[in-house]
């Protein structure tokens, strides 16, 4: 609309100045009409001279219509058919480029995650085994630890009662010597001290 | 002195005359020439402004000369003839409505001379033949006895009087027209001639228009299937 309006003030102002430009010029020409009665005899006909340079003009202007516009312009609506056409084709090209690397992902997508699910089966099956033999490991140095320290309590227990009855041997010696006021001989010593001893390492254990 | 219409001698190129009219056709010449080279001279793909206007104009003769031809290869042959044709008689009938002509003399539209509208219609005149020809070879010829031969003579006139009908047809209307806008000058030279030269804006664009489509019509009707 805007443009518009543009286009109609141009218009009207052309048609200001056209009508002012030749009021002015009638008037300059001290209010005689500088046109005269035009005559209305028709033009000679078969001026050949006119004929033939209307002729060559035409052919002129149609030359350089084709310079100017047909041949450019043709010249560019083929170029312009040849690159959409090249555009279209290069556009499926792509496509099917595409569509086959989609595939190719959407493969190598799924060897993936089977690879992956085998990895993670495999690391399970390690952990598990990792954790089983751990666990053996562990139950078989609590069983060795464990006897270990059963034999060592068997045997200072053992050695304990072999120190007691060594002791108490000594003990009962010594009182022995004391009720009997004289010293046993090694023989006795040794026969009293068995006697003693057994009978005692009977009533102790 | 034959006032607004006259026509003589301006100056001369070796012996031949130039007359006001074959001046006045160089710079309607000139006019569009120099458009046609503005609006192609940097072609770009994307087009833009002058050069889209143009396209579109070139695509639509080709589109409107196809539909009225029926043969692609023949309206694309013929297109820039006939918009040749258009553009310069609608420059021509239009140059009668610059200030001053008619009036200063020796200005005149060249279509407002019968000389210079007889070009035309010769040109067309053996575009016609010339098109029939190269379409149906020596068969063209064949149509100005067909249906029979007794009509030889009527299609003979025929053939005489679609020059003869462009000829006097746009001759007769510019020239008209242009004495109506000097007499109207003389009369009443400030608001009354607007009118008609507002119509005669009309009248120039229907006469090229016509022009254009009798002949891209004789053109087809030559290059037809009914020969």
């Amino acid at each position: 609309m805007r443009r518009n309006k543009r286009y109609y003030t141009a218009v009207l102002l052309l048609t200001m100045v056209m009508v002012l430009g030749f009021a002015t010029f009638c008037m300059a020409s001290g209010g005689n009409m500088p046109i005269n009665q035009p005559g209305s005899e028709t033009p000679r006909f078969g001026n050949w001279f006119v004929i033939g340079w209307t002729a060559i003009n035409f052919f002129v202007l149609v030359a350089l219509l084709y310079k100017f516009a047909y041949n450019p312009i043709n010249a560019m609506l083929d170029q312009r058919s040849n690159t959409i056409e090249s555009s279209l084709k290069h556009a499926e090209e792509v496509k099917i480029e595409v569509e086959q690397m989609r595939k190719e992902t959407q493969s190598n997508l799924a060897e993936s995650r089977k690879e992956a699910q085998e990895i993670v089966a495999r690391a399970t099956k390690a952990a598990d085994d990792a954790k089983n033999e751990i666990i053996n490991k562990a139950k078989e140095d609590a069983t060795n630890i464990k006897n270990k320290a059963t034999a060592e309590i068997q045997a200072a227990t053992e050695q304990a009662k072999v120190e007691l009855k060594d002791t108490a041997a000594a003990l009962a010696l010594f009182a022995a010597e004391k009720v009997l006021n004289r010293a046993i001989t090694d023989d006795d010593h040794k026969n009293m001290v068995k006697q003693f001893v057994n009978e005692a390492g009977d009533l102790l254990c | 002195m034959i006032f607004g219409m006259f026509d003589g001698t301006l100056f001369y190129v070796g012996p031949i005359p130039v007359d006001h009219l074959v001046v006045t056709e160089w710079v309607l010449i000139a006019l569009i020439g120099t458009i046609g080279y503005f609006a192609t001279r940097n072609m770009q793909m994307v087009p833009r402004g002058l050069q889209n206007a143009f396209e579109a104009i070139i695509i639509w003769t080709y589109d409107f000369f196809t539909q009225l031809m029926d043969k692609e290869h023949v309206a694309k042959k013929w297109a820039p003839l006939l918009t040749a044709f258009f553009l310069f008689i609608l420059c021509s009938n239009y140059s009668g409505l610059v200030p001053g002509a008619a009036n200063i003399p020796g200005y005149q539209p060249p279509t407002s001379n019968w000389n210079v509208t007889m070009t035309l219609a010769l040109i067309t005149f053996f575009s016609v033949h010339v098109a029939g020809i190269s379409e149906h070879g020596g068969h063209y010829f064949k149509h100005f006895v067909s249906p029979s031969p007794a009509m030889l003579p009527l299609n003979l006139i025929e053939e005489v009087a679609h020059p003869l009908s462009l000829t006097v047809r746009l001759f007769g209307n510019i020239f008209g027209e242009e004495m109506v806008i000097a007499f109207l000058l003389f009369l009443a030279p400030f608001i009354i001639p607007s009118a008609i030269m507002g119509l005669s804006l009309l009248l120039g664009a229907i006469q090229a228009i016509v022009f254009t489509i009798l002949s891209a019509s004789y053109i087809a009707a030559a290059t037809g299937e009914g020969h």
